[in-house]
């Protein structure tokens, strides 16, 4: 035997393996990746229920199922990624679907359609001072956490200061809270730096979770992740297997009480496949999902009763940001030239369905903010063609290079279209696409040696159109998500004034918002392509579903029956 | 003869006092006529430790090699480990925080040395996507993964070489042609395809099994079980959790067919070609003559010699499928390790992949170990040296 040739292999093949996975890494910065900590088994309330079963769960060899009694009592998501985080004070990611049942938020931002941009959460009302730098919540009465110990104003203080202290997530959204006072034991007054709209960001789905301080101090984080919930909300973690399924069940000490008819558990179940999450829904294994290819959609749709399907706008867009420090996109009428080249309407028409709508500039539709009066860039060759006349390119001639996260078929395709039109302005489009890490560094390199073109995705951490409108265009000295590298003091001076005084005048604040949003389409230093919807697949017989893309997939299970 | 000089230390007169691979050499050149008198090999189990020994140095050299190895190409890809700790959208704050809480500040030597600091503890470090430490994570995903994995060459083994003698045995018959289809489909059948295949026969169409996960959510609510080695199947036996334990092994059979296959395939084309080497051999013409069964001939005469090289493919099949179970995983909601790696290299969550990448070194390492113990203990003509 000769052990030598053998190691060496050994060696080179794992070398390989490492470099073929850290390289070929496509997609998104966004779900995906593994969990949190050991199985624990289900608890008291579990083997509770074990007496209902027994018999009937020896019965059937596959679905060794329970009686249908038990079956409608349960809620069975299916969800298509893994839940990284479960610790509320750093959930930042589609676990988010678990912390809505688990935990509760001081004020809760309506889904579209509502007469009231917010409703009262874990706080009933709140008032600021006339500059919008002392917010005063009053909190519900009565309200216990899971754990036993009561929410009141200390809890909420420690839930904020806790959650800005590990700073990871979307904390910074707390970043001009200085002081939190307890005036009474249902009376928390928050003292800003600065003019914040804290009623807004106290809605947020990340990091504005109310959690038990006994829980957090006593118990730590590891507790949390390992499949633990310490909140207010209607459901408490009873089980989690990482990376398979996690189980929760009722919170019997809930506030709002419980009816005849709302669900006694929800299982959270990962199924990372489209095809099998699909065979879920459809053979009614599971009541909720989304994530299901567009094509079989349109079929699920068409062929099957026993399945609703939700398409709605999401409050996440698509852009292009333009790389404005280097020639020849320094030049505002090559930029409008491109905006002029792409075929908005065929490209949503023939390619994305009903899974997208044009935008009206970067606020998406829905959100305070924005204004459909808003212009839209419509394909116009013969106009792109004058401008690229006037900024001395009448016949195109140079080479532009976009970058994309590979993975993303959206994104390839819209890229592909766009080379093919922008050819007929003789403007050649290299359509690059890099895992997102890598496509990231490169934006926030030296912008003159950067890529012309950066395509990306973004979303609200809270209801804000300042979110859009500062991370990718209010001026940076180092890049960081400003990867057009646009610069423009009085853009700058505008929204931050709206931002000030949006939580004491929205509705000036909104109008702010929507001027400054024209400076952006006059100086289109990015394209706004499209809103995106998403689409949610709810069984036929689960009533109450409100689709509120503030919390995106999540459902809130307290609000639904299942019928009869 | 005497042209060719001897190796120095082996022309002193002390050579008496040779050992290893001294002696070794020694006796080679003897052996050769080369030097004078062939010295007394040290016993069969001293050879065997010191081969031990030396492999499990070797195996330490590995482990060091592939661990910086990762670890540098881990870091000089572009990506910002401590963006990804802080989230999707980190402030310029947060990074720098981060960067600090990561010791991302310090050298890389530095960084290296702390890690291999702390992986001597047992503390593979903290995934920058899930913030949760990486050891408590393969406390899940590694067993899940073995139990598939040990399943599938179960089966392999119980379906592949059986199928591989008879078809040795009757070459040119119709079931050596059966069996050589059988196997081609086995190493060529993509396992996606067959694995949805499977479960639209056998969950959509015939409803006798399940579509995935490792067990069902009734059992999961109503007889979840406790966790003990994180193999559900001996975990069930141990906790005499018997519903639990046909549930789980109900839920086995898919996947582990579907990641059998491969297995199969090598074992039935790997066992074929040995046997009929095999049987051509005197000693079975001799065994043929003594009258004794076929049975015996086939099953233990001529497989004793032939299953060599089946052994040794298996073997790394099942390190192979540690990872290269992924698609498997996937399509059945599996969680294991192949599902874990393929979420932290697209997140490039860079501490879980160096962490998966020793494991999987480790058991490379040592399963190719313990496949040259079992060769040489199945085949007198292997030496180790």
């Amino acid at each position: 035997m000769r052990r030598t040739g053998n190691t060496l292999q050994a060696i080179l093949a794992l070398v390989m393996v490492a470099l073929l996975a850290v390289q070929c890494s496509p997609a998104q910065p966004a779900p995906t990746a593994a969990q949190a900590a050991a199985t624990e088994p289900a608890t008291t309330a579990a083997s509770g229920e074990a007496t209902a079963a027994p018999e009937a769960t020896q019965a059937a060899a596959t679905t060794p199922a329970t009686s249908e009694a038990d079956r409608a009592s349960v809620f069975v998501y299916e969800n298509p990624s893994q839940l990284p985080d479960l610790d509320p004070a750093i959930s930042y990611s589609n676990d988010l679907i678990v912390m809505a049942n688990a935990y509760e938020t001081l004020t809760v931002y309506n889904a579209p359609g509502s007469k009231e941009t917010l409703s009262p959460g874990l706080a009933t009302s709140w008032e600021h001072n006339a500059d919008g730098t002392e917010w005063t919540f009053h909190l519900r009465d009565g309200v216990t956490f899971s754990d036993g110990t009561p929410f009141n104003a200390d809890a909420v203080k420690f839930s904020v200061e806790n959650t800005k202290k590990l700073g990871v997530g979307a904390a910074y959204i707390w970043d001009a809270v200085k002081d939190i006072q307890v005036v009474d034991p249902l009376t928390v007054k928050f003292i800003l730096s600065y003019s914040a709209p804290l009623d807004l960001i106290a809605s947020s789905c990340y990091a504005a979770w109310m959690y038990s301080p006994k829980a957090y101090q006593d118990n730590g984080q590891d507790w949390f992740q390992q499949g633990h919930s310490a909140g207010t909300g209607p459901y408490v973690i009873e089980s989690y297997d990482k990376g398979s399924r996690l189980v929760m069940t009722r919170n019997e000490k809930y506030w709002g009480g419980w009816k005849d008819g709302q669900f006694q558990k929800v299982i959270f179940e990962i199924t990372q496949d489209p095809v099998v999450l699909q065979q879920k829904i459809v053979s009614g294994d599971a009541d909720f999902t989304y994530s299901i290819p567009p094509d079989n959609v349109a079929d699920i749709k068409a062929n099957n009763k026993d399945i609703v399907v939700y398409t709605n706008p999401s409050y996440q867009n698509l852009l292009a940001l333009l790389n404005t420090q280097k020639p020849p996109l320094d030049n505002k009428d090559v930029r409008q030239a491109l905006a002029y080249s792409f075929p908005y309407t065929q490209f949503i028409q023939g390619v994305m369905g009903d899974r997208a709508t044009q935008a009206h500039g970067p606020v998406p539709a829905n959100m305070w903010g924005h204004s459909d009066d808003l212009m839209q860039y419509q394909q116009d060759l013969n106009k792109a063609k004058e401008l690229l006349t006037k900024a001395g390119y009448p016949n195109g001639g140079f080479k532009l290079q976009m970058t994309f996260s590979s993975g993303d078929m959206d994104e390839q395709q819209l890229g592909e279209v766009w080379k093919a039109e922008l050819a007929k302005l003789g403007i050649d489009l290299e359509v690059q696409g890099m895992n997102w890490d890598a496509q990231w560094e490169l934006g926030k390199s030296d912008p003159k040696k950067a890529q012309d073109i950066f395509l990306m995705y973004w979303w609200p951490d809270y209801m804000t159109p300042y979110t859009f409108l500062k991370s990718m265009f209010h001026s940076e000295d180092t890049p960081l998500f400003n990867l057009g590298y646009y610069k423009n003091p009085n853009y700058d001076k505008l929204i931050d004034q709206a931002n000030e005084i949006s939580g004491t005048d929205k509705d000036k604040a909104a109008s702010m918002f929507v001027d400054a949003q024209k400076i952006l389409l006059d100086d289109c230093p990015a394209l706004f392509f499209y809103d995106v919807s998403d689409t949610h697949l709810v069984r036929s017989d689960i009533k109450g579903y409100v689709d509120n893309p503030a919390y995106p997939h999540a459902v809130f299970v307290y609000q639904l029956t299942r019928q009869k | 003869m005497a042209a060719i000089p001897l190796p120095r230390d082996l022309r002193k007169d002390g050579r008496e006092g040779l050992t290893g691979f001294r002696k070794r050499r020694y006796n080679r050149l003897a052996l050769a006529g080369l030097a004078p008198k062939a010295l007394a090999e040290g016993s069969n189990h001293m050879r065997w430790l010191e081969y031990l020994v030396r492999r499990l140095l070797m195996a330490v050299l590995v482990l060091v090699s592939v661990s910086i190895i990762t670890f540098i190409i881990a870091r000089i890809i572009p990506s910002d480990p401590a963006a990804a700790w802080v989230g999707s959208h980190p402030t310029a704050e947060q990074i720098a925080k981060a960067r600090v809480t990561l010791a991302l500040d310090r050298p890389l030597y530095e960084q290296y040395l702390r890690y291999v600091g702390d992986l001597l503890h047992g503390d593979f470090g903290t995934s920058v996507k899930t913030h949760q430490p990486i050891s408590h994570d393969l406390e899940t995903y590694l067993p899940a993964t073995l139990e598939l994995v040990f399943a599938s060459i179960l089966i392999a083994v119980i379906v592949g070489i059986p199928l591989g003698v008879l078809s040795g045995a009757h070459k040119g018959s119709w079931l050596d042609h059966l069996t050589r289809l059988v196997s081609i489909a086995g190493v060529s059948m993509p396992t996606f395809w067959l694995g949805l295949l499977l479960q639209l026969l056998f969950f959509s169409t015939l409803k006798i099994l399940p579509l995935g996960s490792r067990i069902s959510n009734d059992m999961a609510l109503y007889h979840p079980i406790k966790t003990i080695t994180g193999f559900y199947l001996i975990d069930s036996v141990i906790t005499g959790n018997w519903i639990a334990f046909k549930d789980v092994l109900v839920h086995l059979i898919l996947p582990a067919c579907t990641l059998a296959t491969y297995p199969i395939g090598l074992a039935i084309r790997m066992t074929r070609s040995s046997m009929l080497e095999v049987l051509n051999e005197k000693y079975i013409l001799a065994a043929r003559v003594a009258g004794l069964s076929e049975r015996v001939i086939l099953f233990v005469l001529a497989l004793k010699n032939a299953i060599i090289p089946t052994v040794t493919v298996l073997g790394l099949s099942f390190v192979y499928s540690l990872t290269g179970a992924i698609l498997v995983e996937v399509i059945f909601s599996w969680p294991g390790l192949g599902n874990y790696v393929t979420n932290a290299v697209l997140n490039v969550d860079f501490p879980v992949i160096v962490s998966v990448t020793l494991v999987v070194t480790v058991f490379y390492v040592f399963i190719n170990l313990i496949l040259d113990l079992v060769q040489a203990s199945l085949d007198p003509r292997v030496t180790l040296h």
